[in-house]
């Protein structure tokens, strides 16, 4: 075997095993870095009388934006004339292992804020949680919830690095990163 | 006495000689494409074919004073005699110094070797774009707009089509990279190109199914064929932005190897944000890094090149525009600056895009002697592309690792051999096949699948050419094979295969009487198999602020296209006409409409658009205008105009380009001493406002009429023997606050304000002795 022999065997041996590394890839998009997504809202709601009495208010799209729309979401249901306690969990259940974002937003609550708006029902939400400049994040909040009616409560989480404004914040800045309406009802 | 004894005969019986032959390289035997023909006596003059043929004709016998020109050689100067009509060929030595070659006004430009409306950019006019990307230099052809996302991103837009339906030749290798996305600009160095040539309509007999909207060439100038060493450097400064370039080549060829040339090239851009007239645009730096080598061995009987090219890019993205649903969008809309606005930087932070791209071409041929050329291409090209949203990931640990929350990595190989025979009676044509190979990786954010295709095409093209007329005839049938490997949420993976195969077909003729007029008909069918993401995309677009799902059942596109282009050159040679008229019937023209009710997601509702298909007709004129006046002074004017309809909704189509009118006036100082080139130039643009918009399809109406003056100068030294080229541009001279329909950033940011850039390009030449 002369030596351009040999060099081309060599090369054909290079394009076979790049090619078929290249197949493994292309063919099993599976193994891929998923981004992160929130996938999972939760709102806890106890009362503050009594607190034995919880209520859990879920939305829930497994795979995130897009493709098959949300598997759960709840209606709130509140008793009128009662104080709640209110605690936001946020979660990526896309992937393989359950990550829990809201202790992210939680560390890095001076870029971010929960804001609400409650439509057509008289409820008063208070903060109750500040982050390390002194503003409110809004994972932990009261509820001070009035009469018997139907509405809506629309939870916000803007992401707000360098532009989170000083209390009681300023929803217009940053981006969203959660923004949902859910149908709610005082009995 | 000799011209004025011809102009005298011009008109009788006896001045129907001809003068027919070819323009070729000295040192190959290659034909010279489209070379310049001037007979100085008459004024007139004519153009080669792709080949190098070309056809003097209605001469009387006499002596007549010719020019042969082609741009990187020198011009051949000679006399003619003709009693009979004869044939002569010009044999062109490249030029060492590589000056410009000044174009004539109201001369006729335009190719000879196609039916279609062709039109060319190069030497001042290309000079007058260094330092702007791609896209944005192709805008001097009337008829090609562009689609943006801001100053940094830009793809042409001819006759109202692009992406997917535009075909990008970078040196003789179909660009193949993420080209299905408007926010995908193409992945190439514009200094590599000393001719940029663009085809519009269908043109797809000749370069594959997807060029039905038209075609673009970016060429460099042939190899250095005489011994020596030799290049340019180029130097532009822009005041917007701060935007600096350095550009350089480097070429040679050996005494004692004479048939071995290289090249060298290289570009380094940096632009810091750029500026609207009220604000910086937060996030706008930019910076390219681009080189390329080649190496040729030509021989008249054989010859090959090896090229290899690398281009990288790292481009911020407006941070006003990064939003996270359409609130947030509407916020944006309604706030008369954007939310986030900065001071001027150079550094670019997160929204931002790294694009690499490489190309490694191989090319070969054989001059078959009488039977013709035999040539064959082959081209590789890696492309990676990186998407970094506004903000990381919130988990530590992944946000250590910074991986983009986007990657395509797309791998394409394509192969084509064609085969050209030389004149057999008044017969000429080729024949030729092409093959592509091509495979996508995507990590991060699904939004466009993992695929392989395989595609072939076999055509053929025939013309049959007379002095006063020719007719063109091709046929060509494409094959793809596609599969796409769709993970789901129980791991399994889903791979639909769909495979197309179609013929399309051209027909043409050129009708050229005599010197004052010509005219080019071309009527073709073309179709394109629907592209990936307009079968499987499925998700959310950031910055688009919409989800877009396609649709794996699409049936392949089919256009209908027919034009003409009139050509009119008055005796005296003052006026120069160029009028174009086209019209497109699309069968089946996919686009994303959209879709009620807005998809429902954790981040509130979005706007939905579903890919779907719909009759619909795209129909044209483009107008060219040249007037000389008076000694130097000359005025020019371009007009585009497009208006095009969706028939299956009875509606307009969305992000048509609104008619447009740009008006100049130039003048060309005498070449004084060591003086030379010297032109000062005053342009006009009109853009109209787009009112032929579908109504609720968009998130805001096309923005209003804009009025924009530019302004242009050039002039060339001569220092001792070293030429120096000075340039100086102005773009938006008043500026003008004003919003383009097809900017995507139209929603959030005004358009750039005025910008004032120099330039410099230093030709340099050393003979050497080996």
């Amino acid at each position: 075997m002369n030596n351009i022999q040999k060099l081309l065997m060599l090369a054909i041996i290079a394009v076979i095993s790049f090619a078929s590394c290249q197949k493994d890839k292309v063919e099993d998009p599976n193994d891929i870095n998923e981004e992160e997504l929130i996938t999972t809202v939760s709102l806890a709601f106890t009362d503050s009388a009594n607190a034995a009495n919880v209520l859990n208010f879920t939305f829930n799209d497994p795979d995130g934006e897009g493709g098959n729309g949300p598997t759960q979401f709840d209606s709130i249901k509140l008793q009128a004339n009662t104080t709640y306690y209110v605690a936001i969990t946020l979660l990526d259940a896309s992937g393989s292992e359950v990550d829990t974002i809201s202790n992210e937003v939680l560390e890095e609550g001076v870029d971010h804020q929960f804001f609400f708006g409650i439509n057509d029902v008289a409820i008063t939400i208070v903060y109750e949680d500040t982050d390390d400049n002194g503003n409110p994040i809004g994972l932990q909040t009261k509820w001070i919830v009035g009469n018997v009616g139907t509405g809506t409560a629309r939870v916000t989480l803007k992401h707000q690095p360098d532009v989170k404004a000083p209390a009681p914040g300023d929803e217009t800045q940053g981006e969203t990163d959660v923004e949902i309406d859910f149908p709610l009802v005082i009995e | 006495m000799a011209s004025l004894a011809l102009q005298a005969q011009q008109y009788t019986d006896s001045c129907k000689l001809t003068v027919a032959g070819i323009v070729r390289d000295a040192a190959t035997g290659e034909g010279l494409p489209f070379a310049e023909i001037l007979v100085v006596d008459l004024g007139t003059g004519t153009a080669a074919d792709g080949e190098g043929h070309y056809l003097l004709q209605g001469l009387c016998p006499g002596t007549y004073h010719m020019h042969f020109m082609e741009l990187g050689y020198e011009t051949l100067d000679t006399t003619i005699t003709i009693s009979a009509s004869r044939g002569f060929t010009a044999a062109l030595t490249p030029s060492t110094t590589q000056v410009n070659t000044v174009v004539v006004a109201g001369e006729r430009r335009h190719h000879e070797a196609t039916t279609q409306p062709v039109t060319t950019i190069e030497a001042q006019e290309l000079e007058e774009t260094r330092g702007l990307s791609l896209g944005e230099g192709l805008t001097k052809v009337s008829g090609v707009t562009l689609i943006s996302t801001g100053p940094s991103i830009s793809k042409p837009v001819i006759h109202g089509l692009h992406s997917n339906r535009i075909l990008i030749l970078n040196n003789g290798i179909r660009q193949e990279g993420q080209q299905w996305g408007s926010e995908h600009a193409p992945e190439i160095d514009a200094f590599m190109a000393k001719r940029l040539t663009v085809v519009k309509g269908a043109s797809s007999v000749r370069y594959g199914s997807d060029a039905i909207g038209g075609v673009i060439l970016v060429e460099p100038d042939p190899l250095r064929r005489t011994p020596g060493i030799g290049g340019e450097v180029n130097l532009v400064g822009f005041s917007n932005g701060l935007r600096g370039v350095i550009s350089g080549i480097l070429e040679g060829n050996f005494a004692k190897a004479p048939a071995l040339s290289w090249r060298l090239q290289g570009t380094l851009k940096r632009s810091g944000n750029m500026r609207t007239p009220d604000y910086y645009l937060a996030n706008s730096a930019y910076q390219e890094r681009n080189f390329s080598g080649t190496v040729g061995y030509l021989k008249p009987k054989f010859g090959m090149e090896v090229f290899f090219s690398e281009f990288r890019s790292t481009i911020g993205i407006l941070s006003a525009s990064h939003i996270g649903n359409l609130t947030d969008l509407n916020i944006a809309f309604e706030s008369d600056r954007p939310l986030i606005t900065s001071g001027f930087d150079y550094t670019i932070g997160r929204p931002f895009q790294f694009v690499r791209h490489d190309l490694f071409k191989f090319k070969t041929y054989i001059n078959t002697g009488t039977t013709g050329k035999l040539s064959l291409l082959y081209g590789y090209q890696y492309n990676l592309r990186y998407e970094y949203d506004k903000d990381g990931p919130l988990n530590d640990s992944l946000a250590a690792l910074n991986r983009p929350e986007l990657l395509y990595e797309i791998r394409t190989h394509t192969i084509n051999l064609d085969w050209e025979h030389n004149q057999i009676g008044a017969f000429k044509g080729m024949v030729g096949v092409s093959f592509i190979n091509q495979a996508n990786l995507y990590d991060g954010r699904f939004f466009i699948p993992n695929f392989r295709n395989f595609g072939g095409g076999v055509y053929a093209i025939e013309r049959f050419i007379k002095p006063k007329f020719e007719l063109e005839a091709g046929i060509r049938y494409d094959y793809k094979w596609q599969q796409a490997f769709i993970p789901t949420r129980n791991g399994e993976v889903l791979n639909p295969t769909r495979t197309f195969g179609n013929a399309s077909g051209s027909l043409g003729a050129i009708i050229k009487p005599n010197e004052i007029w010509d005219l080019h008909i071309n009527v073709g069918t073309a179709w394109r198999p629907p592209a990936i993401n307009e079968m499987y995309s499925n998700g959310l677009h950031h910055g688009a602020a919409a989800i877009e799902i396609g649709d794996s059942t699409l049936l392949p596109e089919q256009a209908y296209n027919a034009s003409a282009t009139l050509n009119v050159v008055p005796k005296g040679g003052k006026l120069h006409i160029e009028f174009g008229v086209y019209y497109t019937y699309f069968n089946n023209y996919i686009y994303a409409r959209p879709e009620l009710p807005p998809t429902l997601t954790i981040r509130g509702a979005f706007p939905t658009f579903r890919f779907t298909q719909a009759n619909a007709d795209f129909k044209g004129i483009d107008l060219d205008l040249e007037y000389k006046v008076w000694k130097g002074l000359t005025l020019g004017s371009k007009s585009a105009l497009l208006w095009a309809y969706n028939y299956t909704d009875d509606d307009y189509l969305i992000l048509i380009p609104s008619q447009r009118f740009e008006h100049s006036i130039t003048y060309t100082f005498n070449d004084y001493k060591h003086v030379s080139n010297a032109y000062v130039t005053l342009t006009g643009k009109n853009v109209l406002q787009q009112k032929r918009a579908p109504a609720n399809a968009d998130f805001a109406p096309p923005p209003a009429a804009y009025f924009l003056l530019g302004f242009n100068a050039a002039i060339t030294v001569q220092v001792g023997k070293q030429p120096l080229e000075f340039g100086l541009s102005i773009n938006n001279l008043l500026n003008q606050r004003y919003r383009e329909y097809l900017d995507h950033f139209r929603y959030f940011v005004d358009a750039p304000g005025t910008d004032v850039s120099v330039r410099v390009r230093v030709p340099f030449n050393f003979k050497t002795k080996f």
